[in-house]
């Protein structure tokens, strides 16, 4: 025992003696490398730590990109363009002629994408017109009138002649309406407090394969003597404006009595076109009801059938080159949205 | 491989030819058309005899008056017409009248032998270039020429609406006379527009709510003969009448017949109750159908007889209600708010015409017999009492100006709320029943 009390008293001695002697054996510090400096006046100290200061109007300094304070209104596109693309015409709901079609079709040109330069500090956008399509198809516009060289002399009524009856004065009915208001629903001002039923928006025509027995069909009625289909223009199917201007000119003549009971029929009528745009007589026919029976049919039927015949004239207005799409109509008249609510 | 190859690339471009391409007939869908009056021609008829010119013109303007009154039709003025109907049977030269927008072109000829009128009419579908139906003559006495026209009409519109008509109907009613407090009533029938009126009773005594049989013969009504209202039963022939219901202590009103007209449903009131009881005209055996402390009136049978509707505030409010012909439990089908009364079933069997009082106006209107889709088809100070027409297509009903020199006249609105117009009368009007079409 003693002896570890003597090694360890004799430890604390060594180590006691070394904290208080040990800075005797210190050798000499280590020489510090050192850089030889060079000395420079104020003024070239002033000149090397200089910033550059801003101007002292702000507005006229270079506005920053992001401002973007003068954009132009046409295109923004960063990138320049190689060549100015067509931009995408804006959306229609008429659907524009069909395009023909390309053996190698062109790529569609891509609309163009504005890049978000700077979301956080853009301009209002400037509002876009927007498309505005007539209610109704208008016709074509008249040609231009030529005006002649030659004078001519006025013409002079006859007196003889036979005075000319107003036909359509007669036609113009005073209280049509395509929605009933009863006494009890009118408001008690002249102001009205709804608008009216927006018409149901135009349809695409379904366009669908052909008939792959088409070619047989020419070839037997050529060899019948009767003549080949080919000899009818077809073209392409009819467009949504098209079939709609043909919808729009029957609706306005069928006669709707919502309180009847043939207000609950939906008549299909199939009808032969000719080439003028007219029903081909007796080609008139009822394909299928539904709704109704008997008499309610027949009224149904025949209110149809007054409407496709009156609103008819001369003709309804579709296109001769695709006479063969519409050689063969089928009429559906479904007064569901008519009837009395 | 090749060869494929350019199979398939042909078979690509051929894509856009193949989606443009049409099968079948263009089928085109029309879901909006026009209300609006149909425009037909009515000229003079063709007077066959000397006698029958002063009938060619009345009957051809009646029937014109007929068709025009329903706001279905609307003649073309004659001054616009382009030829002229000179023999009856001459083809029709339908390009004059398509020039004139006549879709409907109605001709007819009358001929009198002595007291005999004799007439004959076709109708035409003029863009059709068809006749519609074939040419039908009637027969009768000059002195019914007006009846005449109304067949006439009837059938020209049966044609061409395909509906049942009802021009050639009757309409009993109450005639008022006086200032409000000291009002004369009779009942009185006429034609269904106003025409050749005649009166069943005497101004003596206060008389309420006329109802036809079925068959149009016979009249019930409330009169308040004896001090209490008490129902009678009238022929309207002979213009006989005996009282139908007489228990001691009660009043008896609101009297209706069954479809098949032996039957009388009608309210009792006996000791501050008010219930609906069923009696046989030809026994006079009577049985109580309802027997809730509430008021139970105005019942109308359906028309195939099997349910009553009528009118109960059994709910705390005054509602309609629909039990079998029988009694039972009723069912409540009206749940709007205001008051409902005088419930009427159609004779097509589809809808209720109904009396309600809202928010301190009266008014006319129709539901389903399940009571969903309501529809209020006039707005007044006081509307009541609805009646329907024999073919269930037009609303008669009685209408009410406000204060003291008010006046109560018919009116008559088509059941899509259009064509509401007054019945012309002499002197004031109410409670119309509108009989079946005549025979």
């Amino acid at each position: 025992m003693h002896k570890s009390t003597y090694i360890s008293a004799g430890g604390h001695a060594l180590l006691l003696g070394y904290a208080m002697f040990g800075g005797l054996f210190n050798a000499e510090p280590l020489e510090l490398p050192s850089m030889d400096v060079s000395v420079i006046s104020e003024a070239e100290f002033a000149a090397l730590t200089q910033t550059p200061q801003p101007p002292d109007v702000l507005a006229d300094a270079p506005e920053p990109v992001f401002a973007a304070p003068e954009l132009e209104p046409e295109p923004v596109v960063p990138t320049p363009e190689p060549e100015p693309q067509p931009r995408p015409e804006p959306p229609q709901f008429v659907v524009p002629e069909p395009v023909e079609p390309q053996p190698e079709p062109a790529p569609e040109p891509e609309a163009v994408v504005v890049p978000d330069i700077a979301p956080d500090a853009s301009l209002r956008p400037k509002p876009r017109p927007a498309p505005r399509v007539a209610p109704e198809a208008v016709a074509a516009p008249e040609p231009e009138v030529e005006i002649d060289n030659t004078a001519r002399e006025a013409t002079q009524p006859d007196e003889n002649a036979e005075q000319a009856v107003e036909e359509q004065s007669q036609a113009a009915p005073e209280d049509a309406a395509t929605e009933i208001v009863t006494e009890a629903e009118q408001p008690a001002g002249s102001a009205p407090i709804a608008t009216p039923r927006p018409r149901a928006r135009p349809r695409e025509s379904v366009a669908s394969a052909p008939e792959t027995s088409s070619a047989v069909n020419a070839a037997l009625a050529e060899a019948l003597g009767e003549p080949a289909a080919s000899d009818v223009p077809s073209g392409p199917a009819l467009t949504a404006g098209e079939t709609d201007a043909l919808r729009i000119a029957v609706q306005d003549c069928w006669v709707v009595d919502v309180g009847s009971l043939a207000a609950d029929v939906t008549v299909v009528l199939g009808m032969s076109m000719d080439l003028r745009g007219k029903v081909v007589p007796g080609s008139l026919r009822l394909v299928s009801s539904s709704g109704g029976e008997g008499a309610a049919v027949d009224t149904a039927f025949q209110s149809a059938r007054r409407a496709v015949l009156r609103c008819q004239k001369e003709g309804y207005d579709l296109p001769q080159d695709k006479y063969e799409q519409w050689q063969e109509i089928e009429m559906t008249f479904n007064p569901k949205d008519m009837r009395i609510r | 491989m090749t060869f494929r190859v350019m199979i398939a690339v042909l078979a690509m471009l051929a894509m856009p030819f193949v989606a443009v391409a049409q099968n079948g007939p263009l089928r085109i869908e029309i879901t909006e058309g026009v209300v609006e009056p149909m425009p037909f021609a009515a000229p003079d008829f063709v007077a066959e005899s000397t006698a029958a010119n002063e009938f060619a013109e009345q009957l051809a303007r009646v029937v014109v008056s007929d068709l025009q009154g329903t706001g279905l039709f609307r003649e073309v003025p004659r001054a616009a017409y382009i030829s002229q109907i000179t023999s009856f049977d001459a083809p029709v030269q339908y390009a004059d009248w398509k020039a004139v927008n006549a879709q409907a072109l109605v001709t007819g000829a009358v001929n009198v032998n002595g007291t005999t009128l004799s007439v004959k009419f076709r109708v035409y579908d003029v863009f059709s270039g068809t006749e519609i139906g074939s040419g039908l003559q009637f027969a009768g006495t000059t002195q019914g020429w007006r009846r005449m026209a109304h067949k006439v009409a009837d059938q020209v519109y049966a044609r061409i609406t395909g509906e049942q008509p009802y021009f050639d109907s009757r309409v009993v009613y109450v005639a008022e006379q006086g200032p409000k407090d000291k009002r004369l009533k009779r009942l009185a029938i006429m034609d269904y527009d106003g025409a050749n009126v005649q009166f069943l009773t005497g101004s003596e005594h206060l008389v309420l709510a006329p109802r036809f049989s079925p068959t149009g013969d016979r009249v019930l009504y409330t009169s308040y003969e004896t001090g209490f209202p008490r129902i009678y039963l009238l022929d309207v022939g002979s213009v006989q009448r005996r009282v139908l219901e007489s228990q001691e202590g009660s009043m008896s009103f609101a009297p209706r017949f069954s479809p098949d007209g032996r039957t009388v449903v009608y309210s009792l009131a006996r000791g501050g109750n008010t219930d609906i009881y069923r009696m046989d005209i030809t026994s006079g055996t009577s049985a109580r159908l309802t027997s809730a402390p509430s008021i139970e009136t105005a019942p109308s049978y359906s028309p195939d007889g099997t349910r009553i509707v009528f009118e109960s505030d059994r709910s705390g409010s005054q509602q309609i209600y629909i039990m079998g012909a029988n009694g039972g439990e009723p069912k409540r089908i009206s749940f709007g708010q205001g008051r409902y009364g005088t419930p009427v079933w159609s004779p097509r069997g589809d809808l209720i015409a109904f009396t309600k009082q809202s928010k301190g106006r009266f008014h006319i209107g129709v539901m389903k017999t399940d009571g969903s889709e309501e529809r209020l088809l006039t707005a007044s100070f006081l509307d009541e009492g609805p009646t329907w027409s024999p073919n269930g297509r037009v609303i008669m009903f009685t209408r009410e100006t406000q204060g003291a020199s008010g006046k109560a006249s018919l009116y008559s609105v088509d059941i899509s709320g259009r064509n509401l117009k007054p019945i012309p009368t002499t002197g004031g009007a109410s409670d119309p029943s509108w009989s079946p079409l005549q025979r």
